[in-house]
């Protein structure tokens, strides 16, 4: 029975003996393991860019939008029968267990100040978006608390419309006109970047009643609900769609939960991120492939030395034991070394370019390393048993 | 030495050390394997987006209500603008246009719709019967909309084949008459297949005439306007002239995006020739790794037949014969795995085309021909530096080592 310390000491002699073929050996699933370690660190990257993305505006949003019918993803593109009115979000507003509302019409008009314009997207919403969507102020203030359907016409400008139409200068209480419409700037958003293809700093923030004329419609494109913390996803979903079946007299309506949607794109982006991990596995499966070849051609040379070892008494179970260990030693030192310049390179690319999705994950680089070794296991066991299965004499008389 | 003594050696060599052959021909297959499956997988999806898009025709534009001066971001799907764009822009663009053969205005909503106690909430098209053509739809029972000014309401309704099921089971239901909301409509054909407007299902939807659905939700807009130009028509111009046209109904204002299908499409293609790169950059990778394992395996070659190459050179066999013939070894791995590499790679694709024959798997001529260079460059560049340290030995050093 051999000691634990004296398989480790033999099992480094022989890796450090033949340093050029462990080396390339070790290589061969550094790179394999790299490929993987870097594409996880990708698909992880964009999971996480994604996720941030949607969890913007809160974990306690439940959306509403008319209509049974959904399409992909695009809410309120149908026109409807039964439109969910800004009175009856109002009321929704009202509910127990609600801490904001937040009516949404959105569509494309012109903003113009003075001789200058832009055409962009502009959203109707109620005065809590700001506080529902954790949008932050950037200069004065939001919508003021008025009434939903009778508010004052004023607007918040996004980052980017207030440098188009105004400049460097200070735009509030200046008038600005929207889709003809005369409205008064209250406030200036902070930049807050695109989010599914919508600019959300090239946009202006008007009253959704102004939007519904504005627009020529009668019903809202979708109405955001925050509730609570003292209450569950559950209950207020329960508490909503009982209201509105007893405004409209039948389930004409669809919601959505925050959850839902998180839940569905995590899912989806955690296969993609497997798949792309599967890409990487065919340059680790050829490294793996390397280390059999390897170390099954490198036996011929290592004859005498078997030999010697079952001459001096080592069973052939031990034999097999200390070419596992080799062969996990030397593909765990090259899933080592792979992850490390991963690592390595990872954090150099997050100083000089910090917008690349990439983002290096504890659990996946383990799991990574874990399967080097798991690798060089698999990859070694022909040898091991070959070698193994030599008669002791034979290999002493080649030499 | 003649070429073909050299390709024996390499040959009877190869065949000799039966192991290390067949693994150094299994990572080249592969590595070639896996870049002409993998990019056959990206081709294939670019082909069916681009056929999806192209049946469209390219003489067809989209005219989107809006417009958004905003960089990076989609064009005005969402039908939503200050201004409408009515029915009448469309009747009189279709009047006035020489370069216009017809137009589609579009209307798109949800309804309910009832036949006797039988309810649905389903997807509502509004347009026009010219829009069967320009979507190649066809009808698996009775006829298109009514003809005639489609400016006016009509209460007629082509209904989905899913929707048929649900409604009438097995009844007939040309003729019949269905609730739409709160108006009757007659039911006069019934669409084939899913209809495909724009990724929604249409099976399980209606389709009415365009001013009908206006009234049914109170709208004066239009959410689309496709229009087929006559044949010849150079686009960017059509869709400059359509643009003016409207601006000047418009009052000066130009609040409408005209979108060639065919300069979306370019984007799309783009991105995807993109993936598709990237996955075959990474699947190269692994053709990288083989080379790795072609430096070490011929590493250990050499070193192994030392009293080979003494004997070769004591033999009079200049230095550079024994390189040509270890690396000729090392060519007829790279072409023998590279061969193989690739009639796998082809039968993997032929495989995937059986089990999904809508989708156009094939794999680039590019892909393939970057596969097979990388394959021999590695196959052959990683042996140059062990082969080179084989020929230098002196022969004496070589046959005393044995």
């Amino acid at each position: 029975m051999m000691r634990p310390l004296d398989i480790w000491h033999w099992v480094w002699r022989t890796v450090l003996s033949g340093r050029r073929r462990s080396f390339l050996t070790a290589l061969g699933i550094a790179v394999g393991i790299a490929a993987v370690a870097l594409l996880t660190s990708v698909g992880e990257g964009l999971r996480v860019y994604m996720m941030e993305s949607f969890s913007q505006f809160g974990t306690r949003l439940i959306a509403v939008t008319p209509g049974k019918v959904t399409t992909q993803g695009m809410a309120g593109m149908l026109h409807s029968t039964r439109p969910l009115r800004l009175e009856e979000a109002a009321s929704l507003g009202r509910l127990p267990g609600m801490e904001a509302v937040v009516p949404v019409v959105s569509g494309t008009a012109r903003v113009e100040f003075g001789k200058r314009g832009r055409d962009v997207e502009i959203f109707g919403v109620g005065p809590q978006a700001a506080e529902a969507w954790r949008f932050k102020v950037a200069i004065g203030r939001f919508l003021p608390a008025d009434d939903l359907v009778s508010a004052r016409a004023y607007a918040v400008l996004g980052h980017k419309l207030r440098q188009e139409l105004f400049g460097n200068t200070n735009p509030l209480g200046q008038r600005i006109r929207v889709g003809g419409a005369r409205f008064v700037v209250v406030g200036v958003m902070e930049s807050k970047g695109q989010f599914l293809g919508f600019d959300l700093d090239d946009t202006v923030f008007i009253p959704s009643s102004r939007a519904l004329q504005l627009f020529n419609r009668e019903g809202l494109m979708e109405v955001d609900l925050v509730f609570s913390e003292n209450t569950t996803s559950e209950q207020a979903a329960r508490r909503i769609r009982q209201h509105l079946i007893a405004l409209h007299g039948r389930e004409d309506f669809t919601l959505f939960t925050q959850e839902d949607m998180l839940a569905s794109l995590d899912r989806i982006l955690r296969i993609v991120t497997m798949a792309v991990a599967g890409l990487g596995g065919i340059s680790l499966l050829v490294g793996g492939v390397g280390v059999l070849t390897i170390m099954t051609t490198a036996l011929q040379e290592r004859m005498a030395e078997i030999g010697l070892l079952r001459a001096l008494g080592t069973t052939r179970r031990q034999l097999l034991q200390l070419f596992l260990w080799e062969a996990v030693v030397l593909a765990g030192l090259g899933g080592l070394a792979g992850i490390a310049t991963v690592v390595l390179g990872v954090a150099a690319l997050g100083l000089l370019m910090p917008a690349l999705p990439l983002k290096l994950a504890p659990g996946y680089l383990l799991a990574a390393w874990l399967l080097s070794a798991a690798v060089g296991l698999a990859a070694g066991i022909y040898p091991a048993w070959k070698a193994s299965r030599t008669e002791p004499i034979n290999a002493l008389r080649a030499e | 030495m003649r070429w073909r003594d050299q390709w024996y050696f390499a040959a009877e060599a190869l065949v000799r050390q039966r192991f290390r052959s067949t693994m150094l021909l299994l990572v080249t297959v592969l590595g070639v394997t896996a870049v002409v499956v993998l990019t056959a997988l990206g081709e294939g999806a670019r082909r069916y987006v681009i056929n999806e898009f192209a049946f469209l025709g390219h003489d067809v534009l989209v005219t989107l209500p809006g417009k958004k001066e905003t960089t990076g971001g989609l064009p005005p799907v969402m039908g939503t603008a200050a201004r409408d764009l009515t029915l009448d822009d469309a009747y009189y663009l279709r009047q006035r246009l020489p370069e216009v053969y017809d137009v589609a205005p579009i209307v798109v909503g949800s309804a309910p719709v009832s036949y006797r106690e039988r309810s649905r909430e389903v997807l509502v098209l509004g347009t026009v019967p010219g829009f069967f053509e320009v979507r190649r739809l066809s009808l698996a029972l009775g006829r298109n909309l009514p003809s005639g000014d489609w400016r006016r309401a009509q209460p007629a309704v082509v209904i989905g084949e899913k929707l048929q099921k649900e409604l009438f089971a097995n009844d007939n239901p040309i003729g019949k008459s269905v609730r739409v909301a709160d108006s009757h409509f007659r039911v006069v054909g019934v669409l084939e297949g899913k209809g495909d407007a724009m990724g929604m299902d249409l099976s399980d939807g209606i389709i009415l005439p365009v001013a009908s659905a206006q009234q049914l939700f109170n709208q004066n807009g239009l959410f689309r306007l496709l229009i087929r130009l006559r044949p010849g028509v150079d686009n960017e111009r059509a869709a400059q002239k359509i643009r003016d046209f409207i601006k000047e109904r418009h009052q000066g204002e130009e609040d409408v995006t005209v979108v060639s299908p065919d300069a979306m499409l370019a984007v799309f293609d783009d991105v995807l020739v993109v993936m598709t790169l990237g996955v075959a950059a990474i699947a190269a990778v692994s053709l990288l790794v083989a080379g790795v394992l072609v430096m070490n395996v011929t590493w250990i070659n050499v070193s192994q037949r030392t009293a080979e190459i003494g004997l070769l050179k004591a033999l009079g066999a200049p230095a550079a014969v024994v390189r040509r013939l270890f690396l000729t070894e090392a060519v007829l791995v790279a072409m023998v795995g590279t061969g193989i590499g690739v009639l796998v790679g082809f039968a993997l694709v032929g495989v995937l085309r059986e089990l999904f024959p809508s989708v156009p798997f094939f794999p680039p001529l590019w892909a393939v021909a970057m596969a097979v260079l990388l394959a021999m460059a590695c196959g052959v560049s990683f042996a140059l530096m062990p082969v080179a340290r084989a020929a230098r030995k002196p022969p004496i050093e070589a046959l005393r080592n044995q």
